[in-house]
């Protein structure tokens, strides 16, 4: 199915390459670069490029490229799917994936994508499993390796995948007895001029971090379940139950695993926890223009929002910008043209704001269209959809755990048209 | 890769990996090991310390092995007699009492991939079929299918497959879909892996055990399957039911489209699923992975093509944001495009107007075209945006929107009026090639209606020497004619200027033919000019053939979930068919017959060379009229000079078919009505010999096959074969009007 792998980095180097079923010639990926070169940006890539004898699928993640070469017709969510998985692999791995850190641990990299596809086919792709195959790299290892002369390569083989629960492995044994579940809300929206929102949608999703001894069987419950209606759970939920009961029953993985992920996308369900003031002129006669915004909270049910930072790309005929902000600092790359603001925390009592000039090209006509600001924030222990666990229970094991559930609110692709 | 002194690096590597006191320092030997392995993956050849790599294989240092192993399946095929020295090594680690090294052994003497290997890897292959270790089973099942390659695809193994289907029952759920990869290899000649029903339903009970890629390609494999009662069907649907919602899109994709393909015959069930499904794949729509994103619109386009209303009420889902890729954007552009309908089209054109002025000229471009593909149906207000645009003055902008505005004049005469009241000063804006034609044309054709047409016309002739798209040249030539033939006065001068340029001093030959074929019909009486020039200047009925191209699910059904919805249909046949005759390529030397490399020309070709000398020798009499009395007669009359089949989707529209037959001369005597089943179609022509052809049309619509039926009244076959090939022309061209 996937016949070779090459990482290429954004200036067009390969650096790794692996071949499972037979060599293909690095000169493949001259379609790639040609790709690459009529892209204005890395970004725009497109993620499938035919050539006359095979097809390359690629992903765009940490500033690499993961290409990867197929010769037969596939799937291509599936392969896309598993490029994501190798990434995401590297990163449970080595904390994270850049192209130094892969050189550095070429030969884990190797053993890894070793097990991880075989023939061209996915095998072993569950980070926990195989972590017993492959252990990662650690200072505290990699000392003792080399005073030890061990390796990192597990001795035994997991016996995860023999057990009757195939996501889970048989023999777990934990001091602490903890679950902890993460509710994490990211909210994409696109807000027009008028401060009104064009689109809004929360994509959110539970994470969960299960230490537990033995074979535990957990049922979670929700208060406003009903919010729930676009969702998707991890291979461990039993469907049947969630439909006819609208409770998650499932005998957990051992460790971090997503438990599900859910939409909500009905307009009035979605709370738009920030606004943005804006006034930005380009005026026609004189080359200085007006800019100023202020960021304020709005139902945020009482909670601080943390974190923001504002982006935004000017146009091209902007030179230069003098801005003054009431709190944070900011930063104008004259040559991208982005302005970013890191504002910290709102207080609500005094709004923080960016004010200022904007020094234009002499000479050159008005702008046409005003620059779109990007925002990013952060909301601790609130999930803005209202979503609300009510209880965890656990069967099939005498011992009591240690339960708890965080919630977090986070922007996702969130823009606001001026 | 420029990298100096990698002979030196060789050397000095060799020398350490030589050296005892390294050898017997377990840790600086892997280390040196470790820097070979370095050096290749970074592309440096490293074959030279083949030899040495070899003996280092002989350790119990667990991750040492597995590092020379690496290297040996990448250098084995340039040392292949070197390489026969590790099997004993690999040979001995393949009973090795811990499953690791078995399964490592295994797999990597699976891959060394040079001549000679498979009568030492056969024994070991079919001991790890049978190990205790599921981890081994696993290598030894995908080493069949590797040991397959190396013999050549020459002979299947009957024994081997029978093996391998047995151990579809295996209780681990990985070597099961190891076994339907492998099988699927092996089989490759014969159509793959068979899925009978106790095969089919055995996967299908298992399938909860497996992880997402098994369930993916599962799926994949289900779709062969033929259930034999309804009953049956509807039972594999409802254990499937919970697929539809994983949280991976893949197998969720997967699923949806076993789905369609095995209710091809229930579309209320069909049309449930794709309701089903269209909360996950908007979640993929709007997923982190661009890449996810990018596939999932390409689907979402796929299923708008059959369900028009299918996602508008999620028309803002497909609004662009600022920092997406532009694959993406354009993605959704064409998306919001085909989901318009009453209710939405004020947002979606408002927010389309908003792209316009983006700084990607691309994208910009992207979306005014696509404001002219909604303007065919909502044709004053979009007509209204474009013409507002023209007002900004930018280059992009403006060539784009003449030439929406030009094809939609073709399609919606109604719209003329407005467009002719927008065009004067486009000129000024406009430097391409594609533009310059467009708005020359539109001069051309509507030159009544704008005042200043000449002049502008002038203009262009007054530079026509500095022009440098011989295009632009001819479409300004076939334009000043036919303005010639409404405003006379002020063209003569012109047009004479023009033609004494195209034919006196212009180098193209194909300007300067057309320049002299001008000149001559001028010539031959301004009637003359009027009859070949003015022809109607618009076709609304083209646009209408486009529209109905709401296609049955059933027509892409097993497209989906393949890379078809992401090229198109068309590219993604030429790719497999040049990869095709690319893979036939390298068998020839190893097939012992030199006699199937005989023929020199391809088939494809062959049929050309025979077609080429005869294509020009049928003419086809317009308005040959046979009674259906006399049609009926002369047909039973006559055998069945010719019959084949040709491909067809879906029902047949009467009157477009009809009026494509009329376009080449051939009549139509009767045909069913629209949807009729079977449909039937009786057609008859006549060549400027007298010869007859008639014609029968048959279509059973589960066939998806068009038969036609031939007859001649004189035994030719030069001129049947040319009729035949009209026929399918257009039978084709209809065919692909309406897919």
């Amino acid at each position: 199915m996937i016949h070779s792998l090459f990482l290429i980095n954004s200036s067009g180097d390969i650096f790794l390459e692996k071949h499972w079923k037979s060599v293909v010639s690095r000169s493949v990926c001259d379609y790639f670069f040609e790709a690459q070169e009529r892209a204005t940006e890395a970004e725009n890539v497109p993620p499938v490029i035919p050539t006359p004898h095979h097809y390359l699928l690629s992903v765009y993640r940490h500033k690499i490229f993961f290409v990867a070469v197929i010769q037969t017709e596939v799937p291509p969510l599936f392969v896309i799917e598993f490029l994501h998985r190798v990434v995401d692999t590297f990163q449970d791995y080595f904390g994270v994936c850049s192209e130094p850190v892969i050189k550095d641990n070429v030969v884990v990299v190797y053993e890894v994508l070793e097990e991880m596809l075989d023939n061209g086919f996915p095998l072993a792709t569950e980070s926990n499993i195989l972590k017993e195959l492959i252990k990662p790299p650690t200072i505290l290892r990699t000392v003792v390796n080399t005073i030890t002369g061990s390796t990192n390569v597990g001795d035994q083989l997991p016996t995860g995948q023999l057990s009757v629960v195939p996501w889970r492995r048989t023999g777990v044994k934990y001091t602490n007895n903890e679950a902890y579940f993460d509710v994490i809300e990211e909210i994409d929206a696109i807000i027009d001029k008028s401060g009104s929102p064009i689109t809004a949608e929360i994509q959110g999703v539970i994470d969960a971090c299960v230490k537990l001894t033995g074979m535990p069987d957990l049922t979670l419950s929700f208060m406003n379940p009903r919010l729930l209606d676009d969702v998707s759970f991890h291979p461990c939920v039993r469907f049947k139950r969630w439909e006819s009961e609208r409770i998650l029953s499932f005998i957990p993985p051992d460790g971090n695993f997503r438990l599900l992920s859910y939409h909500v996308s009905a307009q009035n369900l979605v709370a738009i926890p920030v606004y943005v003031k804006h006034n930005i002129s380009f005026r026609d006669s004189s080359s200085l223009g007006r800019f100023e915004i202020t960021v304020g909270p709005k139902q945020t049910m009482g909670k601080t929002i943390e974190g923001v930072i504002v982006t935004s790309q000017m146009p091209k005929g902007v030179l230069n910008m003098s801005l003054t902000p009431s709190q944070g600092t900011h930063t104008f790359d004259p040559v991208t043209k982005i302005l970013s603001w890191d504002v910290g925390k709102i207080n609500p009592q005094k709004l923080p704001s960016l004010k200022g000039t904007v020094s234009l090209q002499a000479g050159a006509s008005k702008p046409d269209e005003n620059p779109t600001i990007n925002l990013q924030f952060k909301i601790q222990q609130l999930a803005i959809s209202g979503l609300k666990v009510n209880r965890l229970d656990m069967y099939g094991e005498k011992y009591k755990p240690f339960k708890g559930i965080k919630y977090m609110t986070k922007a996702g692709k969130f823009q606001v048209r001026t | 890769m420029p990298y100096l002194g990698s002979e030196d690096m060789v050397k000095e590597l060799k020398k350490a990996l030589c050296n005892p006191h390294v050898q017997a320092d377990r840790l600086r030997y892997r280390n040196v090991i470790q820097r070979v392995i370095r050096h290749m993956t970074q592309g440096l050849d490293m074959s030279g310390v083949f030899m040495e790599m070899v003996k280092a294989s002989a350790t119990v240092d667990i991750v040492q092995k597995k590092l020379v192993y690496l290297y040996m399946c990448t250098y084995a095929p340039l040392k292949p007699d070197l390489a026969l020295l590790a099997i004993n090594t690999l040979c001995k680690d393949c009973s090795d009492p811990n499953p690791m090294v078995r399964g490592l052994a295994l797999r990597s003497m699976c891959s060394l991939r040079m001549p000679g290997v498979q009568e030492y890897i056969q024994q070991p292959v079919l001991n790890g079929l049978r190990d205790k270790a599921s981890y081994v089973r696993r290598v030894a099942v995908l080493g069949c299918a590797k040991m397959h390659n190396l013999h050549g695809d020459s002979e299947v193994d009957g024994a081997l497959v029978n093996e391998l289907y047995s151990l579809l029952r295996d209780q681990d759920p990985i070597v099961v879909v190891n076994c339907l990869r492998s099988l699927e290899e092996i089989l490759k000649q014969e159509g793959g892996v068979v899925i009978n029903k106790p095969i089919a339903h055995h996967l299908l009970n298992r399938m909860s055990k497996l992880d997402q890629w098994g369930q993916a390609e599962v799926l994949n494999f289900l779709l062969r399957y033929q259930p034999r009662s309804e009953e049956e069907l509807f039972d594999i649907l409802n254990l499937l039911d919970s697929f539809l919602k994983s949280s991976s899109p893949g197998v969720v994709m997967g699923a949806t489209k076993l789905f369609l393909i095995l209710a091809k015959k229930f579309p209320h069930v069909q049309t449930d699923v794709l309701v089903q499904v269209k909360g996950p794949l908007l979640a993929a729509c709007s997923s982190e992975s661009r890449e996810l994103c990018f596939a999932a619109l390409c689907h979402v386009r796929q299923i708008l093509r059959s369900l028009p209303g299918h996602f508008s009420s999620h028309y803002k889902k497909f609004f662009c944001s600022y920092s997406e890729p532009h694959y993406i954007k354009l993605q959704k552009v064409e998306v919001l495009c085909e989901l318009v309908n009453d209710e939405n089209v004020q947002q979606v054109l408002e927010e389309l107007r908003g792209y316009c002025t983006d700084v990607s000229a691309d994208f910009a471009q992207a979306a005014i075209f696509a404001i002219g593909g909604i303007a065919r149906t909502y044709t004053d207000h979009c007509v209204q945006i474009l013409t507002e645009l023209l007002g900004l003055r930018q280059e992009h902008i403006t060539t784009a929107v003449v030439q929406t505005f030009r094809d939609l004049v073709w399609l919606c005469p109604q719209c003329t009026e407005a467009v002719c009241q927008a065009l004067p000063g486009c000129e000024e804006n406009i430097q391409d090639s594609e533009g310059k034609q467009a708005l020359i044309w539109l001069l051309g054709v509507h030159g009544e209606r704008i005042p200043n047409a000449p002049y502008v016309l002038e203009d262009f002739v007054e530079n026509v020497k500095s022009e440098t798209f011989p295009a632009v040249k001819m479409e300004l030539l076939t334009a000043l004619l036919r303005l010639f033939l409404s405003r006379p006065a002020e063209c003569q001068d012109m047009l004479g200027r023009l033609l004494y340029y195209c034919i006196e001093e212009e180098k193209d030959m194909a300007v300067r033919d057309r320049g002299l074929f001008y000149y001559r019909l001028l010539l031959a009486g301004i009637d003359e000019v009027k009859r070949i020039l003015c022809s109607p200047k618009s076709d609304p009925s083209l646009g209408l053939l486009e529209d109905q191209a709401e296609r049955p699910v059933n027509s892409w059904a097993s497209d989906f979930n393949t890379l078809v919805p992401v090229y198109g249909k068309a590219c993604w046949a030429t790719i497999s068919k040049c990869q095709r005759t690319e893979r036939r390529v390298p068998e020839l030397p190893n097939t012992a017959s030199f006699a199937t490399s005989g023929p020199l020309i391809p088939e494809e070709n062959k049929e050309m060379v025979q077609e080429l000398p005869d294509s020009g020798a049928l003419m086809l009499v317009p308005n040959c009229q046979l009674t259906a009395e006399y049609f009926e007669k002369t047909w039973l009359r006559l055998k069945v000079a010719h019959q084949q089949v040709l491909p067809w989707q879906g029902a047949v529209h009467p009157d477009t078919l009809q009026m494509a037959l009329q376009v080449v001369n051939i009549q139509t005597i009767a045909m069913s009505r629209a949807g009729a089943q079977p449909w039937k179609a009786y057609l008859s022509a006549q060549d400027d010999t007298g010869c007859l052809f008639l014609t029968e049309l048959l279509l059973e619509p589960e066939n998806l096959e068009m038969q036609i039926s031939v007859k001649q009244n004189e035994a030719r076959s030069e001129t049947l074969n040319s009729f035949i090939s009209v026929l399918e022309t257009v039978i084709g061209t209809i065919g692909e009007i309406k897919s």
